[in-house]
């Protein structure tokens, strides 16, 4: 039982492109990220990063140094700022060292490439980010992903499936991977890395060894292609929701891969069966999404659940919730419905 | 106290009217303090007798900011004038805009901004937020344009104007445009021509100053033409624009105007 509170509305993905890279290069265990700008881009990431971490029962603290830059910086250049600060962090010797621009460097102009070419013994990987400059979220994510996939050798494949892209901010992270570890074992495949969530830098090496990527969501398309190119490694677009979404992705990767997958979806289906009748009690309620979606795999998901309960969708309905990054599969429309009784018996 | 900026195109001769100017203000018995704001550094040279003086921001960047004290970065020159370079960044790093910002928080952090007059010396265009500093803030509350008859110089000036303009909407500002300046080229005209743009954008030509090759002559000698020949005619000009800078009360929120009227105004005194 998982102890996460309920998700919200509370967006943890509205920072800008430095938090979406920091939230995939803080969690290579044996890297340090250095972020060039002032201390308080560092010390504001640095604070999600730790309690989003605390509540996905992880008390690692994410290894992020600050070229803390102040007004002599900003007026002279920040270049000699960010020299040094690598100095320092070589010194500790980690494994590989990425480095993240913010918006004021870029501003003013720093040639943050050029001083991570100086060699230190020590790899180092800028990615780029740019703050308000480098796009939004999702673009610091895509940026530090295809950063790191530069640090992975060619290599042969070894069956396994890579796990691309997981939003490492978000409250189910955990659970949501688990469910896709537990898809691909019953197709008899298994996990070859999660990239990136909580690994070491020796495992991005087995990047290109993997059959087949699955892409968290389709805004890691970009990432998908980057991988195609440099591996040849075909990518699903998404993990799954819902019923048909579910059993779409089931036939999507065992297609993929090869496999004859009639048996797996026969179980699928006698599982989401055996789900729905574990929520018999709510069956037939009245309910109202709040707040309502226009996602179209949302409204799928919401009216397949209905029809499999008999649920009757109406503005005067009790008020049920659907978190904004949608339930993982089918064990993520099962929390989902403890929620909605919970809702519904309140 | 006066505080007052020379704003204009780049080499309309901001430096040498400013230099000049307070030479003048600073024989009539004022305290003068001068601020070159252009990081080329070069505003106070001919006050100095040729020397360039450390600036602030070299301080700043090779001491530190805490290290430094007021006698750092004021240096006394022609007649006791208190002199002051902004400077900045090595060309083409950093930002030299916040380079001036900086630079007048910590002038005032000194208290070095005090005395009967400030003479502002700024580069040539308000590029940025920063070098519209000596303008923002309540720093200098009289502006003078400093051009010529040459429309790429009146087109400077006219731009000017507009930051002017655009400034004097802030809550806390004080800045006006208090006249234009006229460092002729000896163009054809040149006068009147400065004289009716003044009046378009809502001002008034305050001294119209003739080329004259005396001014190169002192400053091949490192001195003001205050200094090096004061009985000059064009020094006479000189302390006449000092007297009318003290006596003016005239300070106007500008009009600038568009560049096709600014175009006809030119072809009109050719």
């Amino acid at each position: 039982m998982t102890s996460n509170p309920s998700p919200s509305n509370s967006c943890r993905f509205g920072g800008c492109t430095l938090t979406g890279a920091l939230s995939v290069t803080s969690h290579v265990r044996d890297a340090i990220t250095i972020v060039h700008g002032p201390k308080g881009c560092t010390h504001h990431n640095f604070s999600l990063l730790h309690a989003t971490a605390m509540d996905s029962r992880s008390i690692r603290i994410p290894e992020i140094f600050s070229t803390g830059l102040s007004e002599t910086e900003i007026i002279f250049g920040g270049e000699k700022a960010l020299d040094r600060t690598l100095d320092s962090v070589a010194r500790l010797d980690p494994a590989a060292i990425f480095v993240l621009s913010s918006c004021i460097t870029e501003t003013i102009g720093d040639d943050v490439q050029m001083v991570c070419s100086i060699p230190r013994g020590v790899p180092v990987i800028p990615v780029p980010t740019a703050g308000f400059l480098g796009g939004p979220f999702q673009e610091g994510v895509n940026n530090a992903l295809i950063a790191l996939a530069g640090m992975a050798g060619s290599a042969t494949t070894d069956g396994g499936v890579n796990i691309i892209g997981e939003k490492n901010l978000e409250y189910e992270v955990n659970e949501n991977f688990a469910e896709i570890a537990r898809m691909l074992d019953a197709l008899g495949l298994s996990v070859n890395i999660r990239f990136v969530h909580d690994l070491d830098t020796d495992r991005i090496s087995h990047l290109g060894a993997a059959r087949l990527n699955i892409l968290r969501d389709p805004a890691l398309v970009p990432v998908g292609v980057h991988l195609f190119k440099q591996f040849s490694t075909p990518y699903i677009l998404s993990f799954p929701a819902g019923i048909s979404g579910t059993l779409s992705f089931l036939k999507s990767v065992a297609g993929a891969c090869g496999l004859d997958c009639h048996e797996v979806l026969e179980n699928e289906q006698i599982r989401q069966e055996e789900m729905f009748c574990d929520f018999a009690d709510i069956a037939g309620s009245q309910v109202r999404l709040d707040p309502a979606t226009t996602d179209p795999d949302g409204i799928r998901m919401v009216s397949e659940v209905a029809d499999s309960l008999k649920l009757n969708i109406t503005p005067s309905g009790r008020p049920v919730f659907l978190p904004p990054d949608l339930p993982v599969g089918t064990a993520g429309m099962r929390r989902m419905l403890h929620r909605w009784r919970r809702a519904l018996n309140a | 106290m006066k505080q007052i900026a020379l704003y204009g195109k780049g080499g309309i001769g901001k430096s040498t009217t400013s230099a000049n100017l307070s030479a003048a203000l600073s024989l009539q018995g004022l305290d003068i303090l001068q601020i070159g704001c252009d990081p080329k550094r070069d505003s106070t040279r001919m006050l100095m007798h040729g020397d360039f003086i450390p600036t602030v921001l070299d301080l700043v960047r090779e001491r530190g900011e805490t290290s430094l004290s007021i006698t750092d970065v004021v240096y006394t020159g022609f007649h006791g004038i208190r002199c002051v370079e902004a400077g900045g960044p090595e060309p083409g790093v950093g930002c030299a805009g916040r380079g001036i910002i900086a630079t007048f928080q910590l002038l005032e952090k000194f208290g070095a901004l005090s005395g009967d007059v400030i003479v502002y010396d700024v580069l040539g265009d308000v590029v940025c937020g920063g070098f519209a500093m000596p303008m923002r803030e309540g720093y200098a509350q009289e502006i003078y344009l400093v051009t010529s008859g040459e429309l790429m110089s009146l087109y400077a000036a006219n731009n000017i104007c507009k930051a002017i303009k655009r400034l004097s909407m802030r809550a806390k500002s004080r800045c006006r445009l208090a006249g234009v300046i006229c460092n002729a080229k000896n163009e054809p005209r040149e006068e009147e021509l400065v004289a009716e743009f003044a009046r378009r954008v809502n001002s008034a030509l305050i001294q119209f100053i003739p080329r004259d090759r005396i001014v190169q002559i002192a400053e091949l000698n490192r001195k003001t033409v205050i200094e090096y020949d004061p009985g000059c005619p064009q020094a006479n000009r000189y302390r006449e624009l000092a007297a009318r800078v003290m006596e003016n009360t005239h300070f106007t929120i500008p009009t600038p105007i568009e560049i096709h009227d600014l175009e006809s105004l030119a072809i009109e005194f050719m």
